[in-house]
This record gives C-alpha cells, structure tokens and sequence, in this order.
C-alpha cells in the first residue's frame, strides 16, 4: 500500500482481500483452518510485507500454551474412556435413576458440562460422552436429531463453563485483564440453560427401559469403580487447589502438568491395558482441527495487526452506537464463530470489551454474557465444524436442517440470557467473586 | 526448573506425535495443517522463540 | 507423488521456520551497546546483590554514576517493559550523558532484561528499531511488557502475588511490574525484583524512579504515580513542569493495587518510589498498521478517531506523540524531580547537569544524545 492513501483506506483495501481470499479458500474446498491461513498469507502480501516468516511464526505461537492445556486435558478424558471410565459413569448413572427421569437427565447435563469445563472445548464433549448420551436419549424415545441437538446445546455450554472458557481466556488477555472473577458468571448460566435444554427438548421423554438400555450400552470393564474415576479428579482439583492455599511453597505447574498428572493417574488404575502412544497419537489426530484453528488464527490476528486490518475493526466496533452493537450480539458472535471460531474472541470480543468498559458496564459479566452466545455459531454452516461432529457421532440421517430448527428454542434461550448478562453486567458484578 | 523441564519433554512428546501423524497422512490440506501447528512446537523445543 | 508432495511442504516448513528462528535468535542477542558517560564510576550486575541472579537472562548491567560531593542516592529503572522505548532511551541518555556534581544516580537500562529479548505473539511488534544518529543510528531491541517464556515457563493458573495473595492474570508473573517486592526463591522476575529491592537497602537509595510509557486509553497517563510518602515532591515536580515545559498530572498509588513498584518499594524499604508514564499510541489497542515507524513517530489515524469519540485519556492529533516528545518528557521530570529533592534536602541532594531537557531534545532528537561506540574507548562500552 502506498503511503499516500489514509489509513482506513488501505486497511480497509487489505481486509477486504483477506475476506476474498478467505471465501475463495473456502470455494475451492479448503478447511476452515487452511483458509484462515491463507486470508492471513493474502493479508500479509496486499499489506506490503511480503511473507513475513518472523510474524507468521510468531502469530502461531499465540496459543501454545492453550494448545498443550488442550492436548494433556484431552489425552486424560480419552484415557478415561479407554480405561471404561466413561462406560461405568453411564451405566451406573442410568440404572440409579433410569426409573425418574428428571433425576437422570439433571446427571445427564451434568456428565456432558464436565468434559468441555476442564477443556474448554464442545468437541470434546461431544466426542467423549456425546456418543453414550445421545443413545441413552434415545433408548427414551427422544428422536435422534433432537438428542444430537441436546448434546450440541449442553457441549457448547461445557466449552463455554469455567474453569476453561477459551473465549473468556482469549479476550480477557487481549486487553490485558485478569481471568480472574469469572467463575460464577460463567457456571450459573452455563448448568440452568444445559438444565433447560435438556428438559425443554426431553419433554416428551418416556422412562428407559432398563434392560435393553444396558444390554446396548458398552460394557465397563471389570474392576473399574467409582474411586479410580474419582481419583484423577481429585488429584486435578487437589493440585489447582494447593497451587491456591499453598502459592509460596508448592510449585508452580501450569494446567498442561495438572492435566498429564490426572493422565498418568488414570493409565496407572485402568483395569484394562492401554496403549498410550496410540491413545496420544489418536488425541492430537482428533484436536488437530482445533489447535490447527488456534494456530491458524493467531497467525491472523498477527498479520491483521501487523497491517491496520485488526485496528479498523477494533476502530469500528468501539465508535459504533452501543445499543446497536448490543442488539446484534446475538449475530455478530455466532457469525464469528462460523468464520474464525476462537479466533472471534480477540479479533472481537477484545473491541467489544474496550467499548462495554468505556460505557461502564462489568467487563467481566459482560465477557462471560458474549462466551455463552460465541458457542452457538459452531451449528451453523458452512463450516459448523462441532454441529457436524455432533450429528455424525450421534449417528443422525435425517437432514441437517432438523437438528438446526431443534436448536432453535434453546439457542433463543441462551441469547436472551447471554445479551441480558450484557446489559445487566454491572448489576452482576456481585457474581465477580472467584 | 525440574517443571520447566517437564514441559520441554511434554512438548517433544507432542513434536513426536505429531511428526508420526504427518508422516502416515495421506490427506494434503491435513499435512500442511501439521506443518503450520508444528511450527510453534519445535522452535520452542529448539528454545528459538 | 504422496512422498514428494509431502517433502515439498516438509521442506517449506522447514524454511519458514528457518527465516523465523533467525530472526529470533538475531534480535534476542543483539548487542545494544552503552558508551559510559563521565559520571559513571563504576558498573555492577544486578546479580551482585542477589547471587541467583547471576548468570541468568536478568543479571542486567547497573551503571553508578557519582559525583565528587557525597550527597542522595536515586536509582532510576528503565525497561521494567522494554515495549515502553522512551523508558529505556532515557536511561541511554542518562548513562551516557549526566555529569553528577553530587550524589549518586543508579541507572539500570535493562530491569527486566529477559523481556526486553522477545515480542509478543499476537503482537505484530517489529524486532528492533533503530534511533537516527549524525553518526548511522543504533539498534534496539523491541521487547514485550512480559519475561522471556524460554528464561521462565510456564505460567501458573492463576499468579498469586508475593506477599499479598491478591489473584493477578496467570502472565503478569512474567511482569516486572506486578512482582514487586519480589521473592528469593520464586520465578525468575520475582527473584529479579528481589534483587532490586537488596540493591535499594544496601545502596541506601532515597528516591526510585521508574519509567514507563501507557496507550492513550489508559486512564493512569502523563502523570507522575507516587507513594504516599513521595507525594509531596510528585506534586511540586508536576506542578513547576505543567507550568514550565508541559502538561503533567500526579497520582497516589491506590493501596489496593498490589505488585507495582510505586506501591511495594515505598512499603518495603525506605526509598520513594515514583513512576513516571508517558503517552505510547503504539500500545493502543485500536492502533493501525503496527510498525517501527508508529513506535517511533506515535502517529496513528485510528487512535485519532478513538480520541474523537472521548475514549482517551490523553489528547492526540495528526502530529502524534513523537519519541523526542516521550523521552524529552521523562528526561525533564526526572531533572525537575532531583531539583525538588535536592532543595528540601541539602545534605542528600543530587545535583546533576548534562542531561538535556524537553525543549532541547525536541529540538535535536534522542539521537543526539547517543555517542559513537566505534568512536568511544572500548573500554568504556558496555553491552546490555
């Protein structure tokens, strides 16, 4: 770009091609991720920087560290599943209250927040429990597209619930602000409306026949119990536990080290035999769209920096109405998903942030408000890579659309919710305590 | 350091897998992916950035 | 084919990994060299006050200059965040410029050397950046507001600061400025504010001044942030500079803010402790194109907009906040701070002259005041 033009003009000449080059990408058949790098390559070149290595390189090295807490906390939820784990919480879950149906869909919701809470990650519910949760819905006369709606709705609120909120974690630290006080904010809307998906979209449930159900579920492996499910949990809430009591004396291990240490634990008390490698292999296999996306995108946000293009963005959004900008969180965040997926989170949940702080709203509850919404855009298409995943691992052939217009009314739900924690934020700000 | 050391091992086990997993792909959109991931992996591993 | 087409990307990116890593270790070990000026003493490392210290990435260079009458003791700290330039610059001109009639300057150019070898990811922040000199120019490293994650790594779930236990961001325990007073045996820029806080007692420093630069949306710029105890003398040095040379607010340091120098060194020894801040638009986070040239000049369009709409803290126009404009303001603060100092205590005063003011080193530029390493005694060159 020559000198001469102004800024806006040439910034806005550089995201233009970056968006051009990213729909082109997603014509020519190119994944989400690959086309995120080449809107970046493309931003690079129109920007006058040529292929700037050090900033590509650079950009991909802005969620290592999530990277790795994805990786070990992954590696751990699969071993749990190798080792039976996830089979015997099912069956036990589902012959303790096969016969009341609220009690079991309350530890249903309960079983499918889990995962995405310690990983930060929808897929990884859906991958990890989705699969047994949906059959069991099933087993209750719940048709397959509303089950996988279920387990969609409840995986993208687990991702979304502490203590890993990667949206939440993105854009706290990209201004600058701890990640500190978002615990409440996130979890008390996060298990009422996976409470109300499942008993809004379970209604006409019948009772579950406890005999077929358990003859169809996968068997847990002999001398699995309660106590070698519960004990890498323990020792995972022991170790963020003592990191807190003790910050002085006990040494600092980072999530990564946290999550490996609940993996050994649980490889060490598997009743069956494990092959690790193989287990670790196929855990990077199935995250690699995932850390491929963060990586993708942080080498975006780079050259987006680097060039002006993230500045206009970030320009536009905190010098537009504020009511307007509130209004239409419920298509923005969704939007943004579909195109960048985390990526949204500082691309613009960090300009959204900067204008709710200049109007005085809680920049914590308001955040934790956009991270419950951000989820919903992973349904919708093209990308809607998680959406996907749910209904092939719920084993859905009806038409996409179906599962899409079951997620409609809880999706309603979570926006009203999720906007009105906006505009309420500071009235919130009791919630703000850990 | 016993920790920082920990993470460094961490890593190269991830460099590893991740390594096997290009090498067995067949699929060219996925290799370049594992290329670009492994990028932030190995230049910490080699302690360049 | 599956083979060769696998090799082809392999190799490219091998090679983009390559041009990257160079440019890494390149600006990581460049040598910015300080000519010592006609002051200087004598020069220290931080690790001789703290024996961890030594040998690791934060064993900084720590220049005294003296003067002939004994007098006050001031430490002055640039780069505590080396992404802050006029922090550092000042120190540079500082080191190799003042004349000390009496009393001691301490100057550390490099607080938190570890961060001052790495950018930001995310950050889009040049690798170096190069002051204009009659002679060439001389080459900077950029550096970031946080540790080097290869000399400490990793971070905690959440950093809980020494010893007030109040829960900061995981990363702000690689800030220098969220360390304060530091720990012996905790991670490397906590051990690195415990060195400096031996340094303070043991050189009985009076007044500390650390340098810093703030993006224009933040509400704590171009002022002067004191302790309670330095209150006074931040008020008659703001004063006397918004009257004189140019606007200057002052601030106390919120009690409730734990880690940050102005807080911590005035509660745990007995100097004063002041942080100087001036306006860095290359920090804000609506900036456009991030470059050497914007770090430099501190003009930006979008920020401009930002401040139309009243979300700044501090005015900008096209004329931006040039380098010349932030150090000439920290070098006139800090001659305006010596002078209250001095006149309320005359048997500690710290007299010092050399040092140009605001109006001059608009006038020249900073690169005026940086002398020729190949024209200088080798002797006389340290490397930070």
């Amino acid at each position: 770009m020559t000198s001469t033009m102004s800024m806006t003009t040439s910034a806005t000449v550089i995201l233009a091609a970056m968006v051009a080059a990213y729909v082109l990408a997603k014509i020519l058949k190119l994944s989400t991720e690959l086309s995120i790098l080449a809107a970046a390559l493309v931003g690079g070149l129109i920007g006058g920087a040529g292929i700037p290595a050090r900033h590509i390189v650079e950009g991909a090295f802005t969620y290592l560290d999530i990277c790795l807490i994805f990786i070990t906390a992954t590696l751990f939820m699969n071993l749990l599943k190798e080792a039976g784990g996830i089979a015997f919480v099912i069956r036990r879950v589902v012959q303790r209250f096969h016969h009341r149906k609220a009690l079991l869909f309350i530890m249903l919701a309960v079983v499918m927040l889990i995962p995405g809470m310690l990983t930060g990650a929808g897929s990884v519910t859906v991958l990890i429990v989705g699969g047994l949760v949906a059959s069991v819905l099933g087993y209750m006369g719940i048709p397959k597209p509303k089950a996988a709606a279920i387990v969609f709705v409840i995986a993208g609120l687990s991702a979304a619930a502490p203590p890993v909120s990667l949206w939440a974690m993105l854009t706290a630290a990209g201004v600058n602000m701890p990640y500190v006080g978002f615990f409440l904010p996130l979890m008390i809307p996060c298990l009422l409306l996976a409470l109300a998906t499942i008993f809004i979209l379970g209604w006409k449930a019948k009772p579950a026949d406890l005999d077929q159900i358990l003859k169809e579920l996968p068997e847990a492996p002999p001398g699995m119990s309660w106590f070698k499910i519960a004990l890498p949990f323990l020792l995972f809430f022991a170790l963020v536990v003592a990191g807190r009591i003790w910050p002085f004396d006990f040494p600092i291990l980072g999530l990564p080290l946290m999550f490996a240490a609940a993996a050994a634990i649980t490889l060490a008390l598997s009743p069956v035999h494990i092959n690790v490698l193989d287990v670790s292999r196929r855990t990077v296999h199935q995250l690699l769209p995932l850390i491929g996306t963060l990586t993708c995108v942080g080498i975006l946000v780079q050259i987006m920096t680097l060039t002006g293009a993230r500045g206009l963005i970030a320009i536009s959004v905190v010098t537009l109405p504020v009511m307007v900008v509130i209004l239409t969180l419920f298509l923005t965040l969704p939007i943004s998903e579909t195109v960048l997926m985390w990526g949204a989170a500082p691309v613009l949940g960090v300009p959204l942030v900067l204008l709710f702080n200049t109007i005085n709203l809680n920049p914590i509850v308001a955040l934790a408000g956009m991270s419950i919404i951000w989820p919903l855009g992973d349904a919708l298409p093209p990308t809607a890579i998680i959406g996907r995943l749910t209904v092939e691992t719920v084993g859905m052939k009806e038409k996409y659309g179906t599962f899409l217009k079951y997620c409609i009314v809880p999706a309603i739900l979570i926006i009203i919710v999720g906007t009105l924690m906006v505009v309420f934020s500071k009235k919130l700000a009791f919630l703000t305590v850990f | 350091m016993i920790i920082t050391w920990l993470y460094y091992l961490l890593v190269a086990y991830v460099v590893v897998l991740m390594v096997w997993n290009l090498i067995r792909s067949r699929k060219w959109q996925e290799e370049v992916l594992y290329v670009v991931v492994l990028l932030p992996f190995v230049l910490r591993l080699l302690r360049l950035k | 084919m599956n083979t060769l087409r696998k090799t082809i990307i392999i190799a490219l990116g091998l090679v983009l990994a390559a041009f990257a890593g160079i440019s890494f270790r390149a600006s990581r070990f460049l040598k910015e060299p300080v000519v010592a000026g006609p002051s200087v003493a004598r020069v220290a490392t931080l690790g001789e006050y703290f024996a961890p210290i030594k040998g690791t990435a934060n064993d900084a260079n720590v220049f005294f200059l003296e003067g002939a009458k004994p007098g006050g003791t001031v430490l002055v700290l640039g780069g505590t965040h080396p992404e802050e330039p006029a922090g550092r610059l000042t120190t540079w001109i500082l080191a190799e410029n003042a004349v000390l009639d009496q009393g001691r300057i301490i100057v550390l150019n490099s607080t938190n050397r570890s961060a001052s070898t790495v950018t930001r990811p995310s950050g889009a922040y040049p690798a170096t950046y190069t002051i204009k000199t009659d002679w060439g120019g001389q080459t900077f490293r950029m550096g970031d507001r946080w540790s080097n994650p290869l000399d400490q790594w990793p971070d905690p779930e959440v950093y809980i600061h020494y010893p007030s236990k109040q829960n900061l961001a995981y990363m702000d325990i690689r800030n220098l400025n969220r360390d304060w007073p530091g720990r012996p045996n905790g991670t490397l820029t906590e051990k690195t504010c415990y060195a400096l806080i031996q340094l303070i007692n043991k050189e009985a420093v009076d007044i500390v001044i650390d340098l810093h630069e703030a993006e224009l949306q933040y509400p704590v710029i171009s002022t002067i942030v004191a302790h309670p105890k330095g209150l006074d003398i931040a008020a008659m040095a703001s004063m006397t500079l918004s009257d004189e040379e140019f606007k200057i607010g002052m601030e106390k340091s919120p009690a409730e803010l734990r880690g940050l120098s102005h807080r911590e060194i005035g509660d745990f020894t007995k100097a004063i402790p002041l942080l100087f801040e001036s306006p860095e638009p290359f920090l804000d986070a609506t900036r456009g194109r991030t470059d050497a040239r914007l770090l430099l000049e501190g003009k930006d369009d979008f920020v401009v907009r930002a401040g139309k709409r009243g979300l700044l803290f501090e005015k900008i126009d096209a004329k931006g906040w040039p380098i010349d404009v932030r150090v000439g303001r920290h070098c006139s603060t800090l001659i305006q701070v010596l002078s209250v100092w001095s006149a309320d205590h005359a048997d500690k005063a710290v007299i010092m002259t050399g040092v140009p003011k605001y109006a001059e080193i608009i006038q020249k530029g900073v690169g005026a005041f940086l002398h020729d390493p190949a024209k200088s005694d080798p002797k006389k060159i340290y490397y930070e």
